[in-house]
């Protein structure tokens, strides 16, 4: 057992967090035998628990976490589409020609077949769609249309129509429809979630993504700012630079 | 709560992690230092509200230099540094745009005395105020210390890691605001332990 003068030594480095588990151990097994050094002992952990409730956080740090990568990743975003806003100019011969046929055929078989058709297009229109969180990898973050925060995208998450996903470095995931199709979205990607006639609509605001349909299948669409696609097989992948 | 080496060690791993766009690293370090930074915060700017915004602003600027951090294993030293920063910021910009509006520049103390906006189990608010306005009223590096010890849980060899000190200094300086907080805080610590 140490004496007195030991335990107080003890206690300084238990102050400092310098402190062993052993010399803790000899610590409080003095102070169960002393009522001095068990004040002292007692009396820092009182003040260390009363300092962090006095200056604590409304916003647990969990919280905090998600608000903070939302508001890094909208700065990214931001950044991402004035850097685009510049390439896409310098770029646009180049995609013209993939765009205009994409476009042609889309337009084509999106309005004419589309809307004669329609049920079939994609998902029922719901505040909650019937789409599910697969191959989730890295950080995907998921912004409810008309809030301000992003929130991280986790397997079990209920997708809602308006739900905008974007994907950050060496990240991805799949939504997987009702009838067994999957769209993935490559890394650096924001797909959003939209609602065209009462039905969900996908539109890729910029970076990858990859369909891969169910056989056979009905007029399936994904819109770009540069056009809208549609599915002619079963596997497509929809680039917007 | 950062009380071993291994935190220092992972913070290194988790800004290279950043730095190559795995933003979730850098979650993972808000995660860490959320409490130290609203602390150090609410330590300078009276309004906890006003204190989350300064610790968002904190990490986001942070975050934002990250690539200009020289020595990664001094990251916390780093955050509290620009938390400080954040604070005399805000604080200068309210008091110009009050001045300027040709009010009045609310005083710190009647700040103090807005209760708390949220209800704490163990302390009642006038504990929480008097904490408050005590810890206020030490110096700046004393107050520093005693948050990245009792909040952040660093040690007095950590500490000293991240600002750069000598450790027998910040061990020093720990016991010295040790001693003023049991003096000055005693009738609380009493009230809590009766």
């Amino acid at each position: 057992m140490i004496t007195c003068e030991q335990c107080r030594e003890l206690i300084e480095q238990y102050i400092e967090g310098v402190i062993s588990d052993t010399q803790l151990d000899e610590l409080k097994a003095h102070a169960e035998t002393c009522d001095a050094c068990r004040e002292g002992f007692e009396r820092f952990n009182l003040m260390q628990n009363a300092i962090r409730e006095a200056f604590s956080s409304e916003t647990s740090a969990a919280e905090a976490r998600e608000t903070l990568l939302g508001r890094i990743s909208e700065q990214a975003v931001r950044h991402v589409r004035e850097i685009g806003a510049g390439q896409s100019r310098v770029g646009w011969g180049r995609i013209a020609v993939a765009a205009s046929i994409l476009l042609v055929v889309g337009l084509a078989i999106g309005f004419a077949v589309g809307r004669a058709d329609s049920s079939k297009r994609g998902v029922a229109l719901a505040a909650e769609v019937p789409i599910q969180v697969g191959n989730l990898e890295g950080t995907v973050l998921v912004r409810h249309a008309g809030m301000d925060v992003w929130d991280i995208l986790k397997p079990g998450s209920v997708i809602r129509l308006g739900d905008k996903f974007h994907s950050t470095a060496r990240s991805g995931f799949a939504l997987e429809l009702d009838d067994k199709s999957t769209i993935e979205l490559n890394q650096n990607s924001m797909l959003v979630l939209k609602s065209y006639n009462g039905e969900t609509q996908f539109f890729l605001e910029h970076g990858e993504c990859t369909a891969s349909l169910e056989s056979p299948h009905g007029p399936f669409f994904i819109d770009t700012p540069n056009g809208r696609v549609e599915a002619l097989g079963t596997e497509f992948t929809v680039t917007v630079e | 709560m950062a009380d071993d080496h291994k935190d220092i060690l992972d913070d290194e791993m988790l800004i290279r992690e950043a730095l190559s766009g795995e933003i979730a690293a850098f979650g993972a370090i808000v995660e860490r230092y959320w409490n130290m930074v609203v602390a150090l915060a609410m330590s300078k700017a009276a309004d906890p509200s006003e204190a989350e915004d300064i610790a968002q602003d904190s990490f986001l600027k942070a975050y934002s230099h990250l690539h200009n951090l020289k020595d990664r294993s001094r990251f916390a030293g780093w955050l509290a540094k620009i938390a400080m920063q954040e604070c005399s910021n805000t604080v200068r910009r309210a008091i110009r745009s009050k001045a300027a509006l040709g009010g009045r520049v609310t005083d710190r103390d009647v700040l103090d005395a807005i209760p708390a906006r949220w209800s704490n189990p163990g302390l009642s608010g006038s504990q929480i105020q008097l904490i408050r306005r005590m810890l206020r009223q030490m110096p700046a590096k004393l107050r520093k210390i005693i948050i990245m010890r009792f909040v952040a849980g660093l040690s007095s060899v950590q500490i000293a890691e991240q600002l750069g000190k000598r450790p027998g200094t910040v061990r020093v300086w720990l016991h010295r605001a040790y001693n003023i907080l049991r003096k000055d805080l005693a009738p609380v610590i009493e009230e809590i332990e009766s």
